[in-house]
């Protein structure tokens, strides 16, 4: 019994289909004829090709919208080649695509598509996160517990994105109807000439993720409490200008905060 | 054995363009199939809507990435997110494909994934790989699963056994079950040119031993530029209706999911194929 053989047999094949068009490797072993092997190939690359670009464009739907449906098949097809997936759940592939893509040649036009790309994958992710009932129950801590000793803890799946180019603002004019479209992509316009960075949080909504746009203070804050800080050391460095009342109220409204929890020595 | 026959019934995908009609008006379905790696998330909608059809209906979760053929063994990870899943959902059956995915490109580099069915060998050394890693499947959730035949658009020169040898074989070594695909069976008759693929089709399924058939599964097919392509993305074909029923003589009312997954028809006529295979199970017992 020939183990070996059959783990060469499958990177053969593997490698045969990542690769160039040509006839299959000899040490394949291929039953049928060399222009029936070719076909039977040509599905599997086929396949391959169609999940690709269905994968990314699940979870980078602002980028697909910016490049263009053939364009975004391309560029599938070529980053699924250039790093293929380890997993084999599709939801969880194209995590270095953003990267990719900032250094992708032909998309150099476009700087702010690699950002662009990773609030796609926030939100991707955000959808995918593990539910959480926010507990109403833990306010309490606030009356009767030193602030040091506390952190508020957001929704599973919150993340705060930071760029020098308006994010939010070329993600929404993706997102409007065709009759308001005219004036969202003069937004993006003014905004990308203005050099206009933007920061966002990602919260989920229902069930869908959505973006909202951050001042520096609330980002700073947003960031404190993802890593953990102690509200406190998270007041102190949002800032004296920072409403924590008034984001509190957001926070247990939208569905932000998951809850307050006492940390540990 | 994997799967059990007493509870024969048909079912079909559960697939998004159908949540308004499944779910507002439930129709009786002895269950309804996802695709696993489809909830490997940890929360999220998705998750949500499995949770409420698991409420109306007992689900089968059919798996497309474990790449139970792979001589790079499983993914830890893929088998954790199964197995999580599985206790979430308590499912009445777990499958996957007999095929691989996993390998390396070149040798010394990380084993990559390609999220494809991918044909294996029916070899003696392919056959070990499969039982060694079906069985660390089965221990892992603690329950026997099924493995599909798959369709290959190429197959081996070296194959030592035929697949339905193949199928005996691994079904007696690890105690899985066999989710016998008639779909498949027939676009692999006919891209290798069978003379009669009817016939070939019912050769294929008098080879199977008795009792290990758990699953059938049927689709439609396209026959494209020179190949056929098992695309799930039309209605049951005639020729496939007829292996079927040659099916059910020989195994008796097996539990049939109509699989429907490209160019998704009306609810109403991917209902009225599920009821076709009910009537000819019926048929079949009466018979």
């Amino acid at each position: 019994m020939n183990l070996s053989r059959e783990a060469e047999r499958q990177r053969l094949l593997l490698a045969a289909l990542a690769g160039p068009v040509t006839a299959a490797a000899p040490g394949l072993s291929i039953r049928e004829s060399q222009a029936r092997a070719a076909r039977g190939l040509e599905a599997y690359r086929a396949n391959a090709e169609a999940l690709a670009e269905r994968a990314l464009s699940a979870a980078f739907a602002t980028v697909q919208a910016m490049v263009g449906e053939e364009n975004f098949r391309h560029l599938a097809c070529e980053f699924w080649r250039a790093d293929p997936p380890l997993r084999g759940d599709v939801g969880e592939c194209g995590d270095a695509f953003p990267v990719w893509l900032e250094l992708h040649a032909a998309m150099a036009r476009w700087p702010w598509l690699g950002d662009c790309a990773r609030l796609d994958q926030a939100l991707h992710h955000n959808e995918r996160a593990a539910d959480a009932v926010f507990d109403a129950a833990s306010l309490a801590l606030l009356e009767s517990t030193d602030p040091a000793r506390l952190a508020l803890q957001l929704m599973p799946g919150t993340a705060v994105l930071r760029s020098r180019w308006p994010i939010a603002t070329i993600h929404a004019a993706h997102r409007v109807d065709e009759a308001h479209s005219e004036a969202a992509f003069a937004q993006v316009r003014a905004a990308l000439d203005a050099k206009r960075g933007e920061q966002v949080l990602v919260v989920r909504q229902g069930w869908r993720a959505v973006v909202c746009e951050l001042g520096q203070a609330g980002a700073d804050w947003a960031e404190q409490l993802l890593a953990g800080a102690s509200l406190s050391a998270a007041l102190e460095r949002a800032g004296e200008g920072f409403d924590f009342a008034a984001w509190l109220g957001t926070a247990v409204r939208e569905q932000w905060l998951k809850g307050v929890v006492e940390l540990r020595d | 054995m994997a799967g059990e026959t007493a509870q024969a019934g048909a079912g079909i995908g559960l697939r998004q363009p159908h949540y308004a009609e499944l779910f507002g008006a439930p129709p009786p379905l002895d269950f309804v199939e996802v695709h696993s790696e489809n909830f490997f998330a940890d929360g999220g909608a998705a998750l949500a809507v499995l949770h409420q059809a698991r409420a109306l209906y007992p689900v089968s979760l059919h798996g497309v990435g474990l790449a139970l053929g792979s001589a790079a063994g499983l993914d830890p990870w893929h088998l954790e997110r199964l197995d999580r899943l599985v206790q979430r959902i308590e499912p009445l059956r777990v499958s996957d494909h007999s095929c691989f995915a996993r390998a390396a490109l070149r040798p010394g580099q990380p084993v990559v994934h390609a999220n494809d069915l991918l044909p294996i060998a029916f070899t003696d050394a392919a056959l070990a790989i499969m039982v060694a890693n079906v069985t660390q499947v089965q221990e892992r959730l603690r329950r026997p699963m099924l493995v599909e035949n798959l369709s290959s658009y190429v197959s081996f020169a070296d194959d030592s056994m035929s697949e339905p040898e193949y199928f005996a074989q691994l079904c007696r070594r690890s105690g899985c079950g066999m989710l016998l695909d008639v779909n498949n069976i027939m676009v692999n008759a006919l891209n290798a040119g069978a003379n009669d693929p009817l016939a070939a089709c019912c050769a294929f399924v008098d080879a199977l031993p008795l009792g290990i058939v758990g699953e059938i599964h049927l689709a439609g097919y396209l026959q494209a530029d020179g190949i056929v392509i098992d695309d799930h993305g039309s209605r049951v074909r005639p020729d496939v209706w007829r292996v079927y029923e040659h099916a059910l003589k020989r195994f008796g009312a097996v539990p049939t999911l109509v699989e429907w997954d490209t160019e998704l028809p009306s609810f109403g006529v991917l209902l009225a194929e599920a009821e076709q295979a009910s009537a000819l199970m019926a048929k079949a017992v009466v018979a």
